[in-house]
């Protein structure tokens, strides 16, 4: 029984390096072990096999860099925020940084429900400087739908890009694309990318923002 | 020598699946300063980073040369397929997950053999190291293969891919090899002499010293020993006492098999169940007291953050301080999410007993027992007695105290197995399973598994023969039709994959072709149930004119000189020789820490014993 109301925490992180190639649910599980060697006085979910409660906004896809990720955790006793910053920083591994840290009132809705969209930025490597990609770009935006093949079905992207912008200096160009992260309309920068004819794997993609919903605080 | 282009890596990494095991990055991963280490040395499970992390061995022998201020050590594992062709294709040689450097640039590559099926990933490895398979095509500058494991006390099949075999603890064995090398590094001396420096150290066997003799039949003749500053037999080397358990376990990233603490509390068994390699080969029983147990679970969870670990022994009822054990633990966690595990019972009440004190902490599932064999014949001659009676009775007090699972181990194919033996093991299970319908009616699942037995070096049953694999696959079908008309589960090997095991296990040194040419033919992932390709494996055979029936179908003469007499593990063959006699009779013998039986191992390591706190032993 948790009879008590508990702290809700707030982290905004960073998750850089090799952690770019670790997933979704093995970020969760890295942060449940991260907080548990805090020694924090965690909050656990109820049930027969409680967990740490924790809640990250929006998955960031595998392969993936962002320095504006999400986490909540909730505490059975306050901590000056102080504390829990010194506490996480010891136990988390190389690659995810702490950026801020604050305690929100248990009332707003949970971080997945605010997520509106993600803003990402990608350097587009001088290999394909050639590639005319302001034209390819005005080509596949003059199409109805923009198809792409998720899961054996599929899906019109087009709906989902809210924004887009291709700054060129030089040689060098870097891609501004923000999308819908939503369940339902869930963007997938590297899926626009494959249609432009550049290969992911050649880019670093960084999600730099997260937008979410006006009642998020 | 090749360097890896860390970018290209990365390329490559986008596209593989699961890209985190091959990059590291864990917390409490050691990633030391390369130039002011003045020897760098790489371990190796040879099997992808999911099961091969979890290797209690590996891990502690990475933390003590990495609490060497002049050592470093990194890891590298086995990549899966995608990984492997992407390598292959970009060229990229295999590296570890600390620095990204390639194999080739450190001074050992350490390599774990914990059994037979691994052996042709152990090739694959080397060869994606772009490291010359053969010790005898390296040279100075590559770097020194050494083996390790328990596959090793018969290292004959993998001697001449290998500098020098590990054998027994390897704690302190590994600073011995360290300054070993760094001595040899600084004289500047030649290859061979480094390799005579290693074999004078107690516990390593330098296989390219010695050579095999055979007699015109086949059998081989002895080993001999190239020269007389080398030891004729080499000794498995033991810790007199359990070292400092893991302090900085390794938290990964992705999901591993075993993702929780691993607790050893206690290493050897006197139970001498006549076909257990590990059983013989761990001797004598050393354990840690409540203390250290507690100690060590306290630094693990601080240290790792996991709210799971077991407590690890080939026989947890048999540590002498057990109850007081699990008493303490559920103590000092019950307020706490901790989850505990304490497999390989005994089956004896007193066993659930242990586990009711930690019923809280227990991550729930069910009971295990192993009683190996179903009938008083079958298990006088296993030397694993049990009375069906304290079966039945245990199984009651398993249902009783509210468990709804039981899973059953048990082997087939053991020496002078008749059908009836095999029908008693469905006989037993489905009395289980009345008994527990009895305490919690349809909600009861009982899971049978069944082994092939393989005859392993070192054991009593050394001697004998495998089962003709179509007897085998008759015994299977008939448990398979049985078990499943009661609804009780059955898991078992295909009689194919236990094939290549046997072949190994007691293979000598001329199976390194035939190992060889399995891999050429595109051999690997042996261990996985759909990795073995039994067609490489015979042409392999045939390629190298060899009889594979030789190793397997045959019954060794009691004066027979093994491929593996040459190393000891303390116990004498002539014990063992005793013992598989009795064995014939269906004479059993008694646990030994009730009375001295004479084996071997106090006389071979009378020294090391501690005199005080005799209770770290179980010999009496």
């Amino acid at each position: 029984m948790n009879p008590t109301t508990p702290f809700r925490v707030r982290v905004k992180f960073a998750k850089l390096e090799s952690l770019r190639f670790i997933g979704h649910l093995d970020l969760q599980r890295l942060f449940e072990r991260a907080l548990s060697r805090t020694g924090l006085p965690l909050r656990y979910s109820q049930g027969f096999s409680p967990k740490i409660r924790l809640n990250i906004a929006s998955a960031l896809p595998l392969g993936f860099i962002s320095c504006s990720e999400y986490l909540d955790f909730w505490l059975n006793t306050p901590v000056p925020d102080e504390d829990i910053d010194e506490a996480l920083k010891g136990s988390l591994p190389q690659g995810i940084k702490v950026l801020e840290l604050y305690e929100v009132s248990n009332k707003l809705p949970s971080l997945q429900e605010s997520v509106l969209s993600s803003q990402f930025e990608t350097a587009i490597p001088t290999i394909y400087a050639h590639c005319r990609l302001k034209d390819k770009l005005t080509d596949l935006f003059a199409q109805e739908s923009i198809m792409v093949y998720r899961r054996k079905k599929t899906v019109d992207i087009k709906p989902m890009i809210e924004k887009l912008k291709l700054k060129t200096q030089n040689d060098s160009s870097v891609l501004f694309i923000q999308m819908s992260s939503t369940t339902q309309m869930n963007g997938r920068p590297d899926e626009l990318l494959v249609l432009l004819g550049i290969d992911p794997a050649d880019v670093l993609i960084e999600r730099t923002n997260i937008i979410f919903s006006p009642d998020f605080q | 020598m090749q360097k890896i282009n860390k970018k290209q890596l990365e390329k490559i990494l986008y596209h593989v699946e699961k890209p985190g095991r091959y990059v590291g990055g864990e917390y409490n991963m050691v990633l030391k300063n390369w130039d002011t280490h003045n020897i760098h040395i790489t371990l190796a499970f040879p099997d992808i980073y999911d099961l091969g992390q979890a290797n209690l061995g590996l891990s502690l022998i990475y933390e003590i040369i990495n609490n060497q201020p002049d050592c470093l050590a990194e890891r590298t594992f086995s990549p899966w397929h995608d990984m492997e062709k992407a390598m292959r294709d970009n060229n990229i040689p295999l590296f570890t997950l600390e620095s990204k450097r390639a194999i080739n640039e450190f001074d050992i590559f350490g390599i774990t053999l914990p059994y037979e099926s691994i052996y042709t990933n152990a090739l694959n490895l080397l060869d994606l190291a772009q490291i010359p398979l053969r010790s005898a095509e390296r040279g100075k500058h590559h770097p020194l293969i050494i083996a390790g494991g328990q596959a090793c006390f018969n290292p004959e099949p993998m001697a001449p891919f290998i500098d020098a075999f590990a054998i027994g603890d390897g704690e302190e064995l590994i600073i011995d090899i360290i300054k070993t090398w760094q001595d040899w590094k600084i004289n500047d001396l030649s290859r061979e002499a480094l390799f005579t420096k290693l074999a004078q150290i107690p516990g390593i066997y330098v296989p390219s010293l010695y050579d095999a003799i055979y007699f015109e039949d086949g059998r081989l003749k002895e080993m001999r020993r190239k020269n007389k500053t080398i030891p004729q037999t080499v000794c498995k080397r033991i810790v007199s006492k359990l070292p400092k358990p893991l302090q900085k376990q390794l938290v990964p990233n992705v999901q591993i098999v075993h993702d929780r603490i691993p607790i050893e509390i206690m290493r050897g068994c006197t139970r001498g169940c006549r076909f257990c390699h590990a059983g013989f080969v761990n001797r004598p029983v050393r354990q840690r007291n409540v203390e250290e147990i507690l100690e060590a679970i306290g630094t693990g969870i601080k240290a790792t953050g996991y709210e799971e670990l077991s407590l690890l022994s080939l026989s947890s009822s048999d540590h002498t301080q057990i109850l007081e054990t699990t008493k303490a633990v559920y103590e000092k966690y019950k307020e706490s999410h901790l989850r505990v595990s304490l497999p390989s019972l005994r089956i004896a009440s007193f066993s659930v007993d242990l586990m009711d004190e930690l019923k809280e902490l227990r991550p729930g599932g069910g009971f295990t027992i192993a009683p190996e064999a179903a009938t008083d014949r079958m298990r006088a001659i296993i030397n694993k007695p049990l009375d069906d009676e304290d079966l039945f009775t245990t199984v009651h007090t398993i249902f009783n105290h509210g468990w709804l699972n039981l899973k059953m181990y048990y082997m087939i194919g053991l020496p002078n197995e008749k059908m009836e033996d095999v029908e008693a093991i469905l006989n037993t299970a489905k009395r289980v399973q009345q008994i527990g319908k009895q305490y919690h009616g349809h909600k009861v699942r009982i899971h049978v598994s069944v082994g092939t037995f393989i005859p392993k070096p070192h054991t009593p049953f050394q001697w004998f023969p495998v089962e003709n694999p179509s007897t085998i696959q008759e015994k299977l079908d008939f448990l398979r039709d049985g078990m499943h008309r009661y609804k009780i589960k059955l898991s078992y090997n295909q009689p194919d994959s236990t094939l290549l095991e046997s072949w190994l296990s007691r293979g000598d040194r001329r199976l390194a072709n035939v190992i060889e040419q399995a891999w050429k033919n595109g051999a690997k992932f042996d261990a996985w149930d759909e990795g073995f390709k039994k067609e490489c494996w015979q042409q392999a055979f045939e390629h190298e004119n060899i009889d594979p029936f030789f190793y397997t179908f045959r019954e060794r003469k009691t004066d027979e000189v093994f491929p593996w007499d040459h190393i000891s593990s303390g116990v004498d063959k002539a014990y063992l020789l005793e013992d598989y006699k009795m064995s014939l009779q269906g004479e059993t013998r008694e646990d030994c820490r009730n009375g001295c039986f004479d084996c071997g191992i106090l006389d071979c390591f009378a020294l090391q014993r501690p005199k005080a706190d005799l209770i770290y032993w179980g010999c009496p």
